[in-house]
């Protein structure tokens, strides 16, 4: 019964299609996105305490120049002890931003330096020394004014060697440093005397003339130690991966190691003994070893070893990753013994310290820490770092919640969803939720939503999201940014929407959320107001010609996923399924089988009599009067958002945009209640039809693949079925592959098959579309896909196609003529009748399908990741792979690319719209206006 | 040229003023601006750096106020009349330029080729 087979088949494969796309995109995208605000932020956020100088230069490095990166954490780790510094390096009183002044300098040293040797040891260690410092008094301005005076004094450094030495470390250090001695390069200075004589009364000094200012002090460091071997360290990190030894390099940094490593074969054994130590903080997996690290004092622990913190490492291993290997400077900088930074578990214990500013800026530093770090942000995790971190979100200092929001952020980023969990599980959720209700500030409130964002990408998270965000989200970020009122004053303009980044980040997390399932939907159409602000908020983005945006693209993506289902989920749905339905040609499961069978013994004179009827029933089609305008979940498909969806499909350049819009048609216009019926006629009348087709011929795979759908949808409109098959026949042919060649698009299974299927439902009863069909040269090309197609779904649904061309015996003639035969059209092997029965009747019935697709779909959405990211066009992608996911250019290198390539696809549009305008007679309402980038002055 | 919005930038910028010319009741200036913090900084033919989202001239009427001045196509707008155009809005940057009351915009503009010979003149990079 090859009729009844393919009327079941396709159209639950459409349906399914349909459906499906939605979540799966909306899951890849987030992930993508999540970072974006990030880490560059993150860094800055860290050194911003005071100077907005030293950011910008980080920003700035972080962009042109890996090892700069080194630079900006030098910065940072400066920053948490704040030694002020005026614009030549000299101290500055209290109050002044010595770190701009700083870092230019720094950067200058680097630009005439070049490459590879600027690294500043001195600033790292400033840190170290400060940290120690404020440890020992207590934060007191004591040793902060011994600096200032020190560096006023003597500017080579050379005479400060007591001083620091005294301060902190010198002291504790010594006794670990004794046993190398012997080995060590330059043993008596650095070993039995404090520090810094060591570093600056050694070596700098004869390069710094006095009086000259830290950049010059910087510039002697790296020429200082270059001659040391380094190769060992190199050698022996390779050996280690990191997965095992993530904290290699940490004895290094100890003074002592730092010595004995330079005597090559000594490198093993005696880093032993200061093993422990480092180790501790090292492999925080060792469930033993991380209790030991709890119950340590970390600020004891500190002073006695000083590994340089594997926070450094953090930054260090992104300079790895693009350098390919360390250069020796930065392993100058680690084995500095003179300063460290505060190591993990201090970092994380920092948190809890009683001072208010300690706690943000190990929040801070955490942050930075984590950025682009998944090895740190599993360790934080599992040092339980991130319930401390959830309970300062309550802290009443807005300092202290926002850095620790921020690294939450930053934690909640990436593939790691044991991070996601793990805030969820110490009711990061709620609390995120409650500052979100409690705060003004608009950082915060990114870095909140950007959290939100981060967890909602996790499928078991959104649930909890949706439970306890959801009404708080929508009262507080999306109805205000979009511009909706609920009661709008009379006299005044509309708003429009604010595409700020809070509302990015908002839209994107119910984007995410808004994929979990029916329950989800009901949750979110339900929600109060969000429904109307979304789409007063895309109705602002029409007015405006401002739709490529994130933010449109969010939107558009949750009301395409509220839309799913929308005529079987919505309360009162029943009351639309009237028995009238049935009467609308098409509109019914079961009055489509009656017709097709109808159409199988006799196509011709059912389509007759259908077709009249058809007309009549649309043309006069009354759109519901309503007593009230509708509100909430209600205006998801009323037929005025036609004409919305239909202006971002002409205008957007976005294709995730116009996928998601058409996406939103095509479940619109699913479905067997009265609603739907409207819609499909709305579409025609509004013309949307040519909009439509002409987005076939756009680049984005997934594009044609929703279109095609949405078409396929539209035709169970009698009327649209005829359009659809006198002016997209073309065009739908066009995408399909003939023979072995591929056509230059290259289109996925998926999209040939529901190309396929649209095929097939256009030309099911109607003799006039298979006219078309063959008119188009499509049979060659059918034929060829069901001959030789390495996909079995391919060859299915092409030969549902043949078998109802064949069906009409008034066309054979003309296919007999053109050389073909019946063999032709009849099935191959593989596409078993049976195997097709298996489809559903019903053209909505995609629960299940739903699933599966989801899951398959979404391997594919990540696939479609991979080629955005090679394409990127920043710096950073050159970055290894391991960081695709988690990477810093995510939110510019992506963004861009999307930006960019529609600006490509837009050029093409306009020229096939240009050339076809005449053939898609039907049209007239597509004026495609450029964005209004330009203003004459 | 790249920058971060909000901090510091180091460029060389030109000193263009440009006498508004009154077209019946308009004021004109003779170019056209594209681009602010609310546009796609991509589809910026003129940025070096595709996130850039500053204000830059796009189209220039031959022989209007703004050629004469010496106003070329692609240069960016620092400020006009002391008023930052690094971080604006396409339609506040608009604004900025056609404000009726003014019959004189000083604008501070850069272009490539300014840094460029900056740059030769001073043998090495203007970033100091």
């Amino acid at each position: 019964m090859p009729a009844e087979v393919k009327q079941e088949q396709s159209p639950s494969n459409a349906t399914s299609l349909a459906m499906m796309q939605e979540p799966q995109e909306v899951v890849e995208e987030t992930v993508t996105i999540e970072e974006d605000p990030g880490t560059p932020t993150s860094h800055v956020s860290v050194v911003t305490s005071d100077d907005g100088t030293t950011r910008r230069t980080e920003t700035k490095d972080l962009s042109t120049n890996v090892k700069v990166t080194k630079m900006v954490k030098t910065v940072t780790t400066r920053t948490v002890r704040q030694v002020p510094l005026g614009p030549d390096g000299l101290p500055l009183p209290e109050g002044s931003s010595p770190l701009g002044s700083y870092t230019d300098s720094i950067d200058r040293r680097y630009m005439k330096n070049g490459g590879d040797r600027f690294i500043t040891p001195q600033a790292t260690s400033t840190l170290t020394r400060s940290y120690n410092n404020s440890y020992n008094d207590s934060y007191g301005e004591t040793p902060e004014s011994q600096y200032v005076r020190h560096y006023g004094l003597h500017d080579g450094y050379a005479d400060l060697t007591d001083n620091y030495g005294s301060l902190s470390r010198g002291v504790n250090f010594r006794p670990p440093r004794y046993p190398y001695l012997p080995n060590s390069y330059r043993p008596e200075n650095s070993y039995t005397l404090p520090i810094r004589k060591d570093d600056y009364g050694h070596v700098a000094q004869p390069q710094v003339p006095m009086g000259s200012s830290t950049v010059d002090l910087n510039r002697s460091q790296p020429e200082r130690f270059q001659p040391e071997p380094y190769g060992l360290e190199d050698d022996r990190r390779s050996l280690g991966p990191e997965e095992e030894e993530p904290y290699e390099l940490e004895p290094d940094y100890s003074t002592a190691n730092r010595r004995t490593l330079q005597g090559a074969n000594r490198g093993r054994t005696h880093r032993e003994p200061l093993r422990d130590g480092p180790r501790v903080r090292g492999y925080p997996d060792d469930p033993i070893e991380a209790e030991l690290i709890d119950e340590r004092h970390p600020y004891i622990h500190g002073m006695y070893s000083a590994p340089l913190a594997q926070p450094e490492r953090g930054s260090m291993a992104s300079l790895d990753r693009m350098g390919g290997r360390r250069s020796p400077s930065i392993d100058s900088i680690r084995k500095d013994p003179r300063w460290r930074d505060p190591d993990l578990p201090e970092v994380i214990a920092m948190l809890g310290h009683p001072i208010d500013p300690v706690k943000s800026n190990a929040a801070a530093y955490l942050q930075h820490l984590c950025y682009e770090n998944d090895k740190i942000k599993k360790d934080v995790r599992q040092l339980k770092g991130i319930p401390v971190l959830v309970g300062l979100l309550d802290h009443p200092k807005s300092e202290v919640h926002r850095k620790a929001c921020g690294a939450l952020r930053n934690i909640s980023y990436g593939k790691d969803n044991d991070n996601k969990v793990a805030i969820k599980n110490c009711d990061g959720i709620p609390a995120l939720v409650r500052l979100l209700r409690k705060t003004n500030d608009m950082e915060v409130r990114e870095l909140i939503t950007g959290t939100l964002w981060n967890l909602s990408s996790y499928e078991p998270l959104k649930m909890v999201i949706i439970n306890h965000g959801l009404q708080t989200m929508t009262n507080e970020v999306i109805i205000p940014h979009s511009g909706w009122e609920h009661e709008p004053n009379e006299d005044s303009k509309p708003r429009d929407a604010e595409w700020t980044t809070v509302f990015k980040n908002t839209s994107g997390c119910l984007r995410n959320v808004s994929s979990d399932g029916a329950e989800a939907r009901r949750r979110l159409r339900e929600c109060e107001g969000l429904v109307d602000a979304l789409l007063h908020a895309l109705q602002s983005a029409v007015g405006k010609k401002d739709m490529d945006n994130k933010s449109v693209e969010n939107c558009v993506c949750i009301m395409r996923n509220l839309s799913y289902h929308v005529h079987k989920e919505v309360p009162g749905a029943e009351k639309f399924q009237d028995p009238s339905a049935l009467q609308a040609p098409g509109s019914a499961g079961p009055q489509r089988k009656k017709k097709d069978d109808a159409g199988c013994f006799g196509g011709k004179k059912a389509k007759g009599r259908k077709n009249g009827e058809n007309d009549k029933n649309y043309d006069t089609l009354d759109l519901p009067k309503r007593a009230e305008p509708s509100k909430g979940f209600e205006l998801l498909y009323q037929p005025e958002v036609v004409r919305l969806y239909l202006s971002l499909l002409t205008e957007s350049q976005n294709y995730n945009t116009l996928e998601a819009a058409a996406g939103a048609l095509q479940n619109l216009s699913a479905g067997q209640w009265t609603w739907s019926n409207y819609i499909r006629a709305t579409v025609r009348k509004e013309k949307g039809l040519p909009i439509l087709v002409e987005l076939l011929r756009s680049d984005s795979d997934k594009v044609v693949r929703a279109v095609a759908i949405a078409l396929r949808n539209l035709s169970i409109d009698r009327r649209n079925k005829d359009l659809i098959g006198s002016y997209a026949m073309r065009d739908l042919v066009s995408n399909l592959p003939s023979g072995q060649q591929r056509p230059a698009k290259n289109l996925e299974e998926d999209t040939v098959v529901a190309i396929l299927n649209t095929i097939h439902e256009i030309v099911t009863d109607s003799s006039e579309n298979a006219r078309s069909l063959i008119q188009a040269q499509a049979i060659e090309k059918l034929v060829a896909i069901n001959r030789t197609s390495q996909s079995a779904r391919e060859t299915k649904a092409a030969s549902h196609v043949l078998q109802t061309v064949w069906s009409y015996k008034e066309l054979r003639n003309a296919l007999t003529k053109d050389g073909w035969n019946k063999s032709h059209f009849q099935p191959t092997v593989t596409a078993t009748p049976k195997a097709t029965k298996n489809g559903k009747p019903g053209y909505d019935d995609t629960t299940l399908p739903l699933m599966e697709k989801n899951q398959g779909t979404r391997k594919c959405g990540s696939g479609d990741m991979i080629p955005m990211d090679e394409l990127g066009p920043d710096g950073y992608s050159t970055i290894d792979q391991r960081d695709k996911d988690c990477k810093y250019k995510t939110g510019d290198g992506s963004v861009d690319l999307t930006e960019r390539e529609p600006l490509k696809n837009d050029t093409n549009r306009k020229h096939y719209i240009r050339s076809n305008r005449p053939a898609v007679s039907l049209v007239d309402a597509c004026d495609v206006k450029p964005q209004p980038v330009d203003s004459w002055v | 040229m790249s920058f971060v919005p909000g901090q510091p930038v180091t460029a060389v910028v030109q000193r263009i003023e440009i006498q508004k010319l009154r077209q019946g009741d308009n004021l004109i200036l003779g170019f056209s601006i594209g681009g602010g913090i609310d546009q796609d900084p991509g589809q910026n033919p003129f940025s070096e750096d595709k996130t850039d989202k500053g204000i830059y001239v796009t189209r220039i009427t031959p022989g209007g106020p703004a050629d004469e001045a010496g106003l070329r196509m692609g240069d960016k707008i620092m400020q006009v009349n002391g008023w930052d155009m690094t971080m604006v809005t396409h339609d506040r940057a608009r604004k900025r330029l056609t404000k009726k009351n003014e019959g004189v915009v000083r604008l501070l503009v850069t272009r490539k080729s300014l840094e460029e010979a900056v740059k030769q003149s001073m043998g090495g990079c203007p970033r100091q």
